[in-house]
């Protein structure tokens, strides 16, 4: 493995588990805040000590939340420091506004822990909702700066003038002389991207690149991933609950957790529903329309094909080919004979202009080699590139049908488990033929509660996995490959560096969520083992 | 007596905005480090002695730490975005060649921040002596973030790995480490941090008239000030030694008052604590002033920062007499909209005045239990 690929496994690491907690804690919010208002509607106290068991497990869940997102925003610096320049012009305004969001979710968090059961459940309500507003907003702007990366938006057509079968991404908000003149002084130079930011003076040297800061924040790609990632956030972060609280009833019997488990169901069944029927429906549609070597490798289209099922769901057309590398193959070839040089030209880059350029930001070129760059044709660099994405065609393909199948099982699982939760016609008598074999109701909830969960979690794990590895082989989506942005710090490709920092994330993780199933489970005997002088404990 | 450097109202405000941000992380890290050593000793001897009135007085210390931790961290991550989005050079610049330093750093946050909220949650939930072990990972994990940390500004102030990198062209992992002006500045910031830390945590013992607690925090507090008045003068001579701008600011130029009156608060510190322990220690009482050494010894941490890192500007780099001025790593790539920044600073005080109803409620109306309920 080269040491680039490890850390891109590094980062995957760090984003999954950061995915973990993120999930919670925009689902939990929703799972206590029904509890709390079954609470003010019955005063059962089972509602208020469930209440309380979620938000211990909530703060647990946040700090590893917090620590992971710091833990991914220095990877995206320290490993892939490159992306300074996105978080200072594209990403700007969305992770400056997430400050806003970040410090006062955290604040509201403070008040609602400091102050539950001490003041009216009602403000409790109000506290938690406000959190968790800024929780979602924190999630919207993240999601901002990836969807950026997946759809560049605001370098109109720059991508498309090389990679003809992509579409303009919005309006030209950038400098695209500079944009291209930077690339090639990369490609020329064979130097990441951070060999040339950390010179000083070299902002004053380049200039504006982008004229609009707000422009990643309208991206309509952007929109529907919001709420793609979003809304399956909230599902696995409240079907983890409602899977714990199943346990509890399989192995006691009690049927207050039937009543803990009715209490936020129906949310979370609404969203179970509408998330592969609606929103995943719009979210394969900005794929086919912003992505199309990811939606050919989702396909598995090596070759164009017709399916009148996929063709209808994804372009609205019966008759639509399922565009595969073939097609995509052809618009590379319209390119003809131009060359990266020819292209330049057109935006005035003369290969003195070019070196004169380099110069200024303290980059030494070899003549020789950017007229080796010059001279290539950008057809080659199409195919070349369409050719890596080809390599990854299976994985993608196969992860993006285990995806659905997971979101297969959990839309009919949990209609199912509507049926045992509530009497429905027509459903609950179906359920309960279907699950004939299985004597007691605990099993029968517990077992679809835990379909449930796999299913979400199958369809979320390999969904992330199609966004990410899809839109290889950029990091920036027809811009920027992960090689121009990583560090140029020797210890970040050496193998003692990336083993240590695995372990430290397993080690940590593994073992904050082991201790949120200690605060879940555990009787709490602070005064057994305050009154036993703590020395009968040793 | 600043330099003839010209500077544009927006370098300005992220200047503004980036010292903001550090000195609100630098108090609340104060109370985090200093709190979090005392109370993991106090459990820990706790469960060696058996002393179940030791366990409380950890136990009601860490209550600040559970209320503070989180939000002292997001001030962190503030700084973080404040540089990569303010300073994107200087970040790309030093993620390469402070790499080791920083992973250093963020592993040990990686373990602070969790063991922090375990530690609380899991008390009196597992045996004390697991117990006492977290806690240990607790404490001690945080004083792995300084010294990753401030690297980075012993670099801004006297570039040492960075001077061997434009010289050499190639990173030496741990250079950084052999800064002379890097080792004086970290004891100087782990013995003021643990310093502040136990007088905070005596002026919160002093509100539930806890003498022997108050006793504890206080020696603590008194003996790292001591050792503060050591490691500050050393400080203050690797400046006059290598960093001859700062050392000229805080000692003869504009920031001189602010290093006066510096003097005088920690001349405060020493009167107010000696006479505090005096009072403990002949008549078995809390004398009423104790309950604002905390206050005071935030200030201390507040302005020392301030001289610390204000006294550069106009640079951010100093060099010598001079230094690299602010634009030279400054954002130009695009037009940062002044707006954005201003509403950002609003809406980051409701979050302190928010935290600040948190902490009143948690701490001084005692919302958080030292005892947990069942």
């Amino acid at each position: 493995m080269d040491s680039i690929a490890s850390l891109l496994y590094l980062s995957a690491l760090g984003i999954y588990f950061h995915a973990v907690f993120v999930s919670l804690t925009l689902g939990l919010p929703l799972v206590i805040m029904s509890l709390l208002y079954m609470y003010t509607r019955t005063g059962e106290e089972k509602y208020l000590n469930s209440t309380r068991i979620a938000t211990m497990v909530l703060a647990v869940n946040f700090a590893l939340g917090a620590i992971t997102g710091t833990l991914v925003e220095f990877g995206l610096v320290q490993i892939w420091p490159g992306t300074n320049l996105a978080i200072a012009t594209f990403a700007f305004a969305p992770l400056a506004l997430e400050l806003i969001a970040f410090a006062n979710e955290i604040a509201f968090l403070i008040l609602f822990i400091v102050t539950l059961g001490r003041i009216k459940t009602i403000y409790s309500i109000l506290i938690l909702a406000l959190y968790w507003v800024f929780a979602l907003f924190s999630g919207l702007l993240i999601t901002t700066v990836n969807s950026w990366l997946v759809a560049p938006w605001g370098v109109g057509p720059v991508t498309s003038a090389l990679y003809p079968f992509m579409p303009s991404y919005g309006p030209l908000a950038t400098d695209p002389q500079k944009l291209v003149a930077l690339k090639i002084i990369l490609l020329a130079s064979g130097q990441p991207l951070q060999s040339v930011l950390q010179m000083p003076d070299v902002a004053k040297s380049i200039g504006i690149i982008l004229t609009d800061p707000l422009v990643s924040l309208v991206s309509p790609y952007n929109v529907i991933s919001v709420l793609h990632n979003l809304i399956a956030a909230v599902i696995i972060g409240s079907s983890l609950p409602l899977v714990a609280w199943a346990y509890r009833y399989y192995r006691s019997g009690n049927k207050d957790y039937v009543k803990i488990l009715r209490a936020f169901f129906i949310p979370l069944l609404v969203l179970i529903l509408i998330q592969p029927t609606l929103i995943g429906h719009f979210m394969g549609e900005a794929v086919v329309e912003y992505n199309p070597t990811k939606f050919a490798m989702m396909e598995g289209a090596k070759e164009t094909f017709y399916n009148p099922i996929v063709a209808l769901v994804a372009y609205g057309d019966l008759n639509h080919p399922i565009i595969g590398f073939d097609r995509l193959a052809q618009r590379c070839d319209s390119l003809g004979n131009q060359t990266i040089g020819d292209l330049a030209k057109t935006l005035n880059l003369s290969k003195d202009t070019l070196i004169s350029i380099a110069n200024s930001i303290n980059v030494k070129l070899d003549p020789n080699k950017l007229d080796t760059v010059l001279s290539t044709k950008v057809r080659d660099v199409c195919i070349s590139d369409l050719n890596k994405a080809l390599q990854r065609l299976e994985l993608v393909h196969i992860a993006y049908y285990t995806k659905i199948g997971g979101g297969v099982v959990a839309f009919l699982t949990s209609i199912a488990l509507a049926g045992l939760l509530y009497n429905i016609p027509v459903i609950t008598p179906l359920v309960n033929l279907v699950l004939r074999p299985i004597k007691r109701n605990e099993t029968k909830i517990f077992l679809l509660a835990s379909l449930i969960f796999i299913g979400v979690v199958l369809a979320a794990f390999f969904g992330w996995f199609v966004r990410e590895v899809g839109r290889k082989p950029w990091t920036v989506y027809g811009l920027l490959y992960p090689e121009e942005l990583v560090s140029i710090s020797p210890v970040s490709r050496e193998a003692t560096f990336v083993v240590a920092a695995a372990l430290i994330i397993l080690g940590v993780n593994l073992g904050g969520l082991y201790a949120m199933y200690v605060v879940a489970t555990k009787e709490l005997r602070f005064l057994d083992l305050l009154k036993k002088g703590l020395g009968a404990v040793r | 007596m600043s330099p003839e450097v010209s500077v544009k109202p927006l370098e300005f405000l992220g200047f503004a905005g980036l010292g903001l941000s550090v000195l609100l992380h630098m108090i609340f890290v104060a109370i985090t480090l200093g709190v979090g050593l005392v109370t993991a000793i106090y459990r820990y001897l706790a469960y060696r002695r058996s002393d179940s009135a030791l366990e409380v007085f950890a136990r009601r210390g860490f209550r600040v730490m559970i209320v503070t931790e989180l939000f002292s961290g997001v001030w962190g991550t503030i700084i973080t975005v404040f540089l990569a989005g303010f300073f994107p050079g200087l970040v790309a610049l030093a993620t390469n060649v402070l790499f080791t330093p920083l992973a250093v750093a963020v592993a040990s946050i990686m373990i602070r921040i969790p063991s922090i909220v375990i530690f609380w949650y899991t008390w009196g939930r597992i045996s004390p002596r697991i117990h006492s072990l977290i806690g240990w990972i607790m404490a001690l994990s945080g004083f792995g973030i300084p010294l990753g940390f401030r690297t980075l500004f012993s670099e801004i102030t006297y570039p040492y790995a960075v001077a061997t990198y434009l010289s050499e062209g190639s990173v030496n992992p741990w250079r950084a480490y052999g800064s002379p002006l890097f080792w004086s500045l970290y004891l100087h910031t782990v013995f003021a941090t643990i310093s502040a830390g136990a007088f905070f945590l005596a002026s919160i013992q002093s509100l539930v008239k806890d003498v022997k607690g108050v006793s504890i925090a206080l020696k603590y507090g008194f003996v790292f000030l001591i050792l503060q008045l050591f490691a500050g003068p050393l400080y203050w001579y690797t400046l006059h030694r290598d960093s001859p701008y700062i050392f000229s600011a805080v000692t003869f130029g504009d920031f001189s008052p602010f290093l006066i009156l510096k003097m005088v608060l920690v001349i405060a510190l020493i009167v107010l604590g000696l006479y505090s322990l005096a009072m403990i220690n002949l008549r078995n009482e809390i004398y009423r002033y104790t309950r604002y050494i905390g206050l005071i010894a935030l200030i201390v941490i507040f302005l020392g920062e301030l001289l610390n890192d204000g006294s550069r500007y106009p640079y951010i780099v100093t060099l010598g007499e001079g230094g690299l001025s602010l634009s030279a790593f400054f954002n130009l790539y695009m037009d940062v909209p002044a707006s954005v920044v201003f509403v950002i600073l609003g809406f980051l005080f409701l979050a302190i005045a928010l935290f600040l109803v948190s902490f009143y409620y948690a701490i001084v109306k005692r919302f958080l239990p030292e005892i947990p309920e069942r």
